[in-house]
């Protein structure tokens, strides 16, 4: 992998020509951000005083978006392992300069990866009510209590990018199945206490 | 007639007709009638059941099967209004009486209504109207050990499958929750359960 990446890291020194600290920092922070379709545009906007042409830019920007993801990928935290990263002949400063915005990066980077995984539809959020029904068609006079639970589901992130989908369900429960209910999910509370003190 | 409790509606002619073939039943006839019509009372379901019961009452006792599901038809009305209208034992049978049981036979017939009553008002509670009732969850959780974009994860993660009767169909809702997100359900369901209990 590191062979493949000479010429990228060649792409970086364009960035020698940013004009502040703060614009590589923002400049990183983008580029791991962005899913590789969308680093076309971030090359159009970011770079017309970066890159002598588009196609430069483009290979900046690629570049800067593989070396995050490969770091935040394989968990390296250390800056030495960072460091190393980089070809011998590259800039100093500019190694060290990447590898401090990297560094200060990195666990707002894993969070995000994490938030953004597959998954299942995401349980959001939760409200419930509790009703007596008094009557009905087949009794006249009763006095049940059933309770009526909200639940606001969030299709995959990846699916719906920047506009979710939420949907809400609600549910009916009587006083039986509320019980069952409980019942197994005590069952999972003991089972991940049971993980936990391992 | 009088005014009856089980019903605001004239009753059908045949009824009082039927009644008095009920009167000239035995008292063990009665009985084992009265047997077979609450055991279909309390499992509405056994149809058939209780089709072949009442066709072998009918030839043990030398009765034609017609006029017996006639009479049958005449007796379940009241308990079925009475059980809509929440009456007592002794409404009940002061309608028999008014009808034109006679009072042995319709006391004993008060009397397997008290006994049976709370089986058929949880058969009626349990028929009313649930919106999208709740009948089977089923849950998995497990270790993320990884994903495309972090080669070493280790969270847990929480997976639940509910089954809901959406009107004659049921569906399937899948969804995701982070542990956090587990304790505060659990919490708030603990919560419920205690609501629902100082209601009951």
């Amino acid at each position: 992998m590191a062979a493949a990446r000479d010429g990228e890291f060649a792409a970086l020194q364009s960035l020698l020509k940013a004009p502040s600290r703060d614009a590589v920092r923002q400049l990183c922070q983008e580029c791991f951000s962005s899913p590789p379709a969308g680093l076309g545009l971030l090359a159009q906007r970011a770079c017309p005083g970066l890159a002598a042409d588009p196609e430069k830019a483009e290979q900046l920007v690629s570049a800067l978006h593989n070396l995050t993801r490969h770091v935040v990928y394989h968990g390296l935290t250390r800056a030495e392992d960072i460091l190393s990263l980089f070809p011998e002949n590259f800039h100093q400063n500019l190694k060290n300069l990447l590898t401090k915005i990297i560094l200060e990066n990195i666990s707002a980077w894993r969070n995000e990866a994490q938030a953004s995984q597959i998954s299942l539809p995401q349980l959001v959020d939760m409200d419930w009510r509790v009703d007596i029904k008094t009557s009905s068609d087949s009794i006249s006079r009763m006095a049940v209590p059933t309770c009526l639970l909200q639940l606001k589901i969030k299709e995959d992130v990846a699916l719906c990018g920047n506009s979710p989908v939420v949907s809400a369900l609600i549910v009916e429960l009587s006083k039986e199945t509320l019980d069952t209910m409980l019942e197994g999910l005590g069952r999972i509370r003991d089972q991940l206490s049971a993980v936990a003190n391992k | 007639m009088g005014l009856l409790n089980f019903t605001r509606d004239p009753v059908p002619e045949a009824v009082s007709g039927d009644m008095q073939s009920l009167n000239q039943l035995s008292a063990q006839q009665f009985s084992a009638l009265t047997e077979v019509l609450f055991r279909f009372l309390t499992e509405p379901k056994e149809v058939e059941r209780f089709l072949t019961q009442l066709s072998d009452f009918a030839t043990m006792n030398k009765i034609s099967l017609g006029p017996l599901k006639n009479i049958v038809k005449s007796i379940l009305l009241v308990p079925n209004g009475a059980l809509k209208r929440n009456l007592s034992s002794e409404q009940v049978r002061a309608d028999f009486i008014a009808l034109g049981l006679s009072e042995e036979k319709a006391s004993y017939f008060a009397e397997q209504w008290k006994a049976n009553s709370p089986t058929l008002t949880r058969l009626a509670v349990g028929q009313t109207l649930m919106i999208n009732q709740l009948i089977d969850m089923e849950w998995k959780f497990g270790v993320t050990a990884g994903s495309s974009e972090l080669e070493k994860v280790g969270s847990i993660f929480l997976q639940l499958k509910l089954v809901i009767k959406k009107g004659s169909q049921t569906e399937n809702v899948y969804m995701e929750l982070t542990l956090p997100q587990f304790y505060s359900f659990l919490h708030e369901m603990e919560r419920v359960k205690a609501s629902l209990e100082s209601f009951s």
